[in-house]
């Protein structure tokens, strides 16, 4: 209404937002990131396979005679709860997705196979999201987590991962490097601590 | 109580005081480890450093972007100006949903706003699930460290809280067998929770997304478990783009621990169908600190906790001696921004060695932060009478060179010729649980002086 003066208090919303402009310094420029001083001429599969390694998680190759769910199967054959979001797992899914109410009942889930699109170097990260996941909880519930990932899609570094996820949509993605740990007691590296307690990473 | 008071009341028991050192510098040395490692290290600091210090310069701009992202994502963004509010408004999202249990993962600034208590006052269970943090909940302690909340506990300390909570057996401080006891004891809170609160360690203006890291995986288990997620953060959290990231979390873990990356870095962004997702940016006194140009680049901080793992003072003192929900150097520079009188004594708890700025991801100016405040606060808050006195009588010394010789020969005397009882006598802080050098013969000016006689 024009000529009314209408008093209101300001919300933290605008309190915060014009406080941080009033204390805010001159405007500072956004330093350019120059990935090449960062190279370190590593070998790729060789750096991404030790890094798995000292976080606490194993590399192999997957075997060209079987099928990576035969593969699995005799890694875990104590297993009896699977899952894999791979096509043709067939005989190796004993539960059913669909079938699910909630989440929650994967909770006796032993071993869950997933796909992965990208895999770090530096860190020995595999980075999965909503399109490998039918839920998100899945690769934190199950005991036993197997990744699958295609050797050529390794990057260097962080830096080169995050342009190949901008060009996806993400609506949760999540990198994961190794088996859940903690070293909260005295210092000491318990591996499994809440989420996967093992980690295998599968090249192909 | 003033830090020095409290260290002396942790120091009374040596062989602790001499296994929290170790175990420090334990983590400090891999955090070396791992980044001498890295190509280009000190690109990546000066990287995290510009970063941040642009995103302060532009704050309100980046946080309103955030805040347009995260809500067409489907999420609900709160502000809150205080600690109060903040509690306020995540108590309500939790009553809206008649929630009774809820499970919280590391958030270092529920800690600063006292959620917890909060909560509780009105009937809610809230249960923290890193491991750490269960840890000093059970013994009804605040986290003594940022990162290793229970580095102040033995392994034996922990068995027997265990066994008083969580019915455990004695195991002689097992932690294979304890960290599985708890696995088991938190499986059962994370399906029972009826909401998930987390912290928030990147938030991103140009999507709207956040990201939490974790070791443990206790963040993503209560987040897609239960029907409801709120994570805190503060308004420091912002970066301005995803690809960042790369930056952030390559500092991140490696100064933390040493460890490459976190096991878990999730980027939440949109919320799972039919559930529900909130955001609660905080304020809290950090637009206060953005104020202050000297201090200003304390709100870089991405919370590693290397500056407390290299400082010989908090290794030796422990975070509780701090009083502050952050502890050691970088606790240091914010307290007093906070409440300039409780924190008075904080900023003296430095050698100024300049460690933890040498060490700090973000390359904030920790030390010479430590040594502006000291300068603030010897003005603004009553300093002790004998402080004061020496200071005085010091100053006089140093100003003239005839009489620092003096004083000096006596000293050098004094050290060569008085009795143990004397030089170590009670007020002689210096000669505290340590024996004092011989006092040489001569001053270094007397042997310069001499050395260009002989020549």
């Amino acid at each position: 209404m024009i000529g009314i003066k209408t008093e209101k208090k300001m919300t933290s919303r605008e309190n915060i937002l014009s406080r941080a402009k009033a204390n805010k310094p001159d405007l500072l420029e956004l330093p350019v990131i120059n990935v090449e001083v960062f190279a370190d001429g590593k070998d790729l599969l060789e750096e991404f396979t030790k890094k798995v390694e000292v976080v606490g998680g194993n590399v192999v190759e997957q075997n060209v005679s079987e099928t990576i769910f035969s593969q699995v199967s005799k890694m875990y054959p104590d297993a009896k709860v699977n899952y894999a979001t791979l096509e043709g797992a067939g005989d190796f899914n004993t539960v059913s997705l669909e079938a699910l109410k909630k989440p929650h009942e994967l909770e006796n889930l032993d071993v869950l196979i997933l796909e992965s699109i990208l895999g770090v170097a530096e860190n020995g990260a595999v980075w999965l999201s909503d399109g490998q996941l039918p839920i998100r909880v899945l690769p934190f519930i199950t005991n036993h987590l197997v990744i699958v990932l295609k050797k050529e899609n390794i990057v260097p570094f962080l830096h080169q991962a995050y342009p190949i996820l901008a060009k996806k949509d993400n609506d949760f993605g999540v990198f994961i490097s190794g088996p859940s740990k903690t070293a909260d007691i005295e210092q000491s590296l318990v591996i499994g601590a809440h989420g996967a307690m093992t980690l295998t990473v599968v090249l192909k | 109580m003033s830090h020095s008071k409290a260290a002396s009341i942790f120091n009374t028991d040596e062989k602790k005081v001499n296994w929290h050192d170790k175990a420090l510098w334990f983590v400090r040395h891999k955090r070396d480890k791992s980044v001498h490692a890295v190509e280009g290290w000190e690109n990546l600091r000066s990287l995290g450093h510009g970063i941040k210090a642009h995103t302060l310069s532009n704050l309100d701009h980046y946080l309103t972007e955030f805040e347009a992202n995260a809500i067409k994502n489907g999420v609900q963004v709160h502000w809150a100006a205080d600690a109060e509010e903040h509690n306020k408004i995540v108590h309500s999202i939790l009553k809206k949903h008649n929630a009774k249990k809820i499970v919280k993962s590391k958030s270092m600034l529920t800690e600063e706003c006292h959620l917890n208590p909060y909560l509780e006052a009105d009937g809610m269970e809230i249960i923290d699930t890193d491991l750490g943090e269960r840890i000093v909940q059970l013994a009804k302690e605040p986290p003594s460290h940022i990162v290793l909340p229970a580095i102040h506990k033995t392994k034996e300390e922990v068995d027997e809280l265990f066994q008083e909570h969580l019915g455990t057996k004695p195991c002689g401080g097992d932690p294979q067998y304890l960290t599985g006891e708890a696995r088991k004891h938190l499986r059962e809170k994370f399906m029972e929770a009826d909401a998930a609160i987390t912290g928030v360690n990147f938030a991103i203006a140009d999507t709207g997304g956040f990201v939490v890291c974790t070791n443990e995986g206790n963040a993503d288990m209560g987040a897609h478990l239960a029907p409801v997620h709120i994570a805190c953060m503060g308004i420091e959290k912002i970066i301005p783009k995803q690809e960042y990231l790369g930056v952030f979390l390559r500092l991140l873990a490696r100064s933390a621990t040493g460890q490459p990356i976190t096991t878990y870095s999730s980027h939440f962004k949109k919320p799972i169908e039919g559930n529900e997702m909130h955001i609660v940016i905080v304020d809290n006194g950090r637009t206060e600190q953005l104020s202050r140009p000297d201090f200003r680049a304390s709100l870089h901080c991405i919370r590693c906790g290397a500056c407390m793992n290299t400082c010989p003072i908090y290794r030796r003192s422990g975070g509780h001696s701090y009083d502050a929900t952050i502890p050691g150097p970088i606790g240091s520079i914010l307290s007093p921004g906070k409440d300039l009188k409780k924190h008075s004594t904080l900023p003296f708890a430095s050698t100024l060695c300049g460690s933890c700025s040498d060490v700090c991801p973000v390359k904030i100016d920790i030390h010479s932060q430590l040594y502006k405040w000291r300068q603030i606060i010897t003005k603004e808050t009553p300093q002790p009478l004998v402080k004061k006195a020496s200071m005085k009588m010091m100053g006089k010394v140093f100003s003239k060179p005839s009489q620092f010789e003096r004083v000096g020969k006596v000293a050098r005397w004094s050290l060569r010729n008085l009795p143990k009882s004397v030089i170590n006598s009670k007020p002689n802080v210096w000669g505290k649980e340590r024996d004092l050098p011989l006092g040489p013969k001569e001053s270094f000016d007397d042997w310069y002086k001499n050395r260009e006689k002989n020549d």
